[in-house]
């Protein structure tokens, strides 16, 4: 790819999950899932979070084979437990391309951490590649030598909610890439002789992050918002914390989380579904299920009683306003009439913000964060300021605009609109087996994976009342965290006092 | 609206192409002067649509290198005909998206709808491309937004140091040279609507417009859609020749000083003076690849993997396909480590060239990238894009039945030959760019 002529629009990425990087050069290949390239896209992708529209093709599951429960089926997927230790395997034949992906999701994400372990999760998600006795360096074989070999498209990515290991490859390496993976899940080295020079890879992932002042700023916001709650601190940790967890600690959150009864396996694109349960009873079955029940999360945040206010200051050249309201969990009615909201107001030219904003030369764009999790978390709504305006300028018109909507409402023809584009994206996130398991994947972290097939049909049931009714319950002030980057641009304190 | 969700609700998997059964599915013909490379698949409903023509950075007026972004700019900003919230209101209605980028050489639109729709947004992609409306108002709020970007892109450390790489390997007039941010900014100052009217009327026209389609579509109504839209259109200039690169007298080591950066970008390489189609190019990108691709490519092997240097370091040729490109190592380095990691690289990068890669490397190496363009092909889109892309390098679309082959057939020696034949360590410049200590100003 050519160095941009134009430069790179403005990317909100610090709300997207950690991968675990990849060589930047590849010949022919798809981009990465996540961070990438590409906040807006990326998150009307994790918005429009799903998936296919229902009632794909008539669809029998088989019956379940040895060692098997049929739990259900539902839009092409059919769900299976394996009776000897409680893990979940999902199942969606489809061959079109003789590819297909398969992706171990773990419940487990920086949720899961505190004081001290921040960042865990993540650093564990890069020792997942450091080997076993049965696949590492020396044999040749370890998960990078045995996957490149393949020209597979791999890799992890940690998220607030859970932890995913995913491969898209010819179908004929299926039976390699279930051996592998079963064996990770329970016989992983962790060595302190790898921790030590991948705490250093990571914390370059960290300093990289810092290095953009909306990840900074993102992060502030989510510390001041959420006093309590674990998604307080982001998934990539504190710095002291990336560089002073002990193996022992990684050990111990392995053991906790890294079971079967805490997992789900799906697999997606060219396959047989008899033979991908056999080669999954084959290598999973053998494991036992977790040793104590895994513990859920019970701290919950308090209700917030005033706006709060971060700032950043830095270098930098142009100003940013953001501001984050408190939103519905991802499973919760009122999360899918909050997404119709974020697009009303930021997506596209005809969007109201963009139209009271960068329509008047206040912002260079205007993009929203929905945040799709399993507990309530924020909705944020950016504006990156324009040359020469100011941030209360673009604060105060934002704040208008939402009151406008409590008050007066939305169109029709405003939620249609709003409605048509996430149903065509969730038409275009099927474009594939890694696309479609990058969807999946988020709804079995947000809880429940038939949300994935149900969420169109979420879409198609929003009203405009709906619209007004969680703008005025969510879009409050008083429930806000409100961020502002504001720019030190270097050299010009000197040309001031020069003046 | 009941439409629309009846024909999603029938949605089946995507169909796509094995590397085997490509040229067969293709059907290419010239309508109104345009190449149209349609191909059905077996996905249902889902239609995208990409294409370009030559109207990039390179065709610039010698005095203004903004106009071509500039004008692609304004394509998605109203026509003649429609206001732009027309236009979006009429996409938005049946979620389907057009958007334009300007590259090097090319003004490229990338759009995509539901089958249904394929002829209302053809008809919007050639109105935006025949008659924008290049009103005084959206010219404004471009140039505003425009030079709120290049503000921006002067925070970012990866964009400093490939920005100031093109300037130290390509000479003045190249195409891959960048002007740097200040002249762009000026550039953009200077910029007036008339400027912008002149080059859309030189430059845009049929006569060398690519138009790939792909998905659900049905061949003989596109090809309707394509006549009627474009019916009556003329005009377009062919793709400039290759300009050769002349050298810089850039020294050789440079630093962009940033303040309140935490990482580091470096940038090690040189201009290879080699485009995509020439003879040793997939057997440079084939050895380069083993230096620097994916995890077990020898870089992330063993500068992150062994001595945990950086998140992320690679090796790879890049901006060969409308112009002789580069060869390059990127990575990032915490101020702290940024010695011993571009000592690390450049120990790497010595052995390999010195020692050239082995026949057990070659091998797995030829594996994954045969591996990986099956993988790519896998997707509705990453069909499209390949297709277009092949365009775009002047090559037949059978290369992309063609390449395993061309992959499979490399030998040792003709990697490792053309590594000694078109590079030299000596010769590359490093480029820094972040809070580098013995850079700060003074």
């Amino acid at each position: 790819m050519r160095c941009p002529q134009t430069p790179p629009k403005v990317n909100f990425v610090a709300a997207a999950p950690l991968i675990r990087g990849q060589g930047p050069f590849n010949l022919l290949r798809l981009p990465n899932p996540a961070p990438s390239p590409f906040f807006p896209t990326l998150m009307k992708r994790l918005l429009a979070l799903s998936a296919f529209v229902a009632g794909v093709a008539l669809h029998a599951a088989m019956p379940a084979p040895e060692g098997f429960s049929h739990v259900k089926s539902l839009g092409g997927i059919d769900e299976y437990r394996l009776d000897a230790n409680g893990l979940q395997v999902l199942l969606m034949p489809d061959h079109s391309a003789p590819v297909l992906t398969f992706m171990v999701t773990y419940r487990v994400g920086s949720r899961n951490e505190v004081t001290g372990t921040t960042g865990a999760t993540h650093l564990l998600e890069h020792l997942m590649f450091k080997g076993t006795p049965n696949f590492n360096r020396e044999k040749g074989n370890n998960v990078d030598q045995l996957l490149e070999r393949t020209g597979a498209l791999y890799n992890a990515t940690t998220w607030l909610d859970r932890t995913n290991y995913y491969q898209t490859l010819g179908s004929e390496h299926l039976a390699t890439v279930v051996a592998m993976e079963a064996d990770r899940m329970r016989n992983l080295y962790l060595r302190e002789e790898d921790r030590r020079p991948e705490m250093t890879v990571v914390r370059n992932e960290f300093e990289r992050g810092e290095n953009s002042p909306f990840q900074a700023l993102i992060k502030e916001i989510y510390h001041a918002a959420f006093v309590a709650h674990p998604y307080h601190h982001s998934t990539i940790g504190h710095r002291s914390d990336i560089e002073n967890v002990s193996i022992e600690k990684l050990r111990a959150f392995y053991d906790t989380f890294y079971w079967p009864d805490n997992a789900t396996v799906s697999v997606i694109g060219d396959f047989q579904p008899a033979e991908a349960l056999a080669l999954i009873r084959q290598h999973y079955g053998p494991i036992p299920k977790a040793p104590k029940p895994i513990e859920e999360i019970y701290t919950s945040e308090p209700e917030q009683l005033g706006p709060r206010r971060v700032t950043i200051k830095r270098v930098g050249q142009l100003g940013v306003v953001a501001v984050g309201f408190k939103n519905s969990a991802a499973l919760h009615p009122d999360w899918v009439p909050t997404q119709v909201l974020a697009d009303i107001l930021t997506d596209g030219t005809n969007s109201r913000l963009y139209r009271a904003l960068t329509d008047k030369g206040l912002t260079t764009n205007v993009s929203p964060y929905n945040g799709p999790f399993r507990d309530p978390s924020l909705c944020i709504i950016f504006a990156a300021l324009a040359p020469g305006a100011t941030h209360e300028q673009a604060e105060k018109v934002l704040l208008e605009e939402i009151e406008r909507v409590k008050t007066d409402g939305v169109t029709q023809e405003e939620v249609d609109a709003a409605i048509a584009k996430q149903l065509t994206q969730l038409a275009f996130d099927r474009d594939g087996s890694f696309a479609i398991a990058g969807q999946l994947n988020e709804h079995i972290a947000m809880g429940d994976w038939q949300n994935f097939v149900q969420i169109g049909d979420k879409f198609k049931a929003v009203t405009p009342a709906h619209v007004q009714s969680v703008a005025t319950k969510y879009f409050n002030v008083d429930q806000s965290t409100t961020g502002w980057f504001v720019p030190i641009v270097p050299g010009a304190a000197k040309a001031a006092a020069a003046k | 609206m009941k439409t629309f969700i009846a024909l999603l609700s029938t949605l089946l998997a995507v169909a796509t192409a094995s590397a085997g059964q490509i040229s067969g599915n293709i059907q290419r013909t010239r309508i109104n002067g345009i190449d149209v490379i349609a191909y059905k698949t077996g996905v249902k409903d889902v239609v995208y649509l990409r294409g370009s023509l030559p109207a990039g950075d390179n065709k610039a007026p010698a005095a203004n290198p903004m106009i071509p972004t500039l004008v692609g700019g304004m394509l998605s900003r109203g026509t003649q005909s429609h206001a732009k919230s027309e236009i979006t209101a009429m996409l938005d209605a049946v979620g389907a998206s057009i958007s334009f980028s300007v590259n090097s050489a090319m003004v490229e639109f990338n759009a995509k709808c539901l089958a249904k729709d394929v002829p209302l947004v053809l008809s919007l992609l050639a109105e935006q491309l025949r008659e924008p409306a290049f009103t005084g108002e959206e010219f404004g709020r471009l140039k505003q937004q425009t030079l709120g970007g290049l503000k921006r892109a002067l925070e970012s450390t990866d964009f400093r140091a490939t920005d100031e790489f093109s300037r130290a390997i390509y000479g003045p007039g190249h195409p891959n040279r960048n002007a740097t941010i200040d002249e762009r900014i000026a550039a953009l100052d200077a910029a007036t609507l008339d400027d912008l009217k002149s080059f859309h009327a030189a430059h845009y026209g049929p006569a060398h417009l690519t138009v790939v389609a792909a998905g659900d579509i049905n061949v003989p109504a596109l090809q309707a859609a394509l006549t009627r839209s474009f019916d009556g259109w003329s005009g377009g200039t062919p793709r400039l020749a290759a300009i050769q690169n002349s050298a810089t007298d850039t020294t050789k080591e440079q630093t962009v000083f940033m303040p309140d950066k935490t990482s580091v970008n470096i940038v090690i390489g040189q201009a290879t003076g080699m485009r995509y189609t020439d003879a040793d190019a997939i057997a440079l990108r084939t050895g380069t690849a083993i230096l620097g691709s994916g995890f077990t490519g020898r870089l992330m092997a063993n500068v992150r993997d062994k001595e945990g240097l950086t998140y992320g370091i690679g090796a790879g040729v890049a901006n060969d396909t409308f112009a002789d490109g580069e060869w390059k190592i990127t990575a990032t380095f915490a101020p702290a480590l940024l010695d011993k990691g571009i000592a690390s690289a450049k120990r790497q990068l010595t052995d390999w060239y010195e020692n050239g890669v082995t026949a057990k490397e070659l091998e797995h190496r030829k594996d994954n990238l045969v591996g990986a363009f099956k993988v790519g092909l896998a997707t509705t889109d990453g069909l499209a894009q390949n297709l277009l892309a092949t365009v775009h390098r002047g090559k037949e679309l059978t290369w992309l039945e063609e390449y395993p082959e061309a992959v499979r057939s490399l030998s040792l020696e003709q990697v490792n030959g053309v590594i000694k034949k078109h590079l030299n360590p000596d010769e590359m410049f490093m480029i820094k760019a972040g809070t580098v200590t013995e850079a700060a100003p003074k």
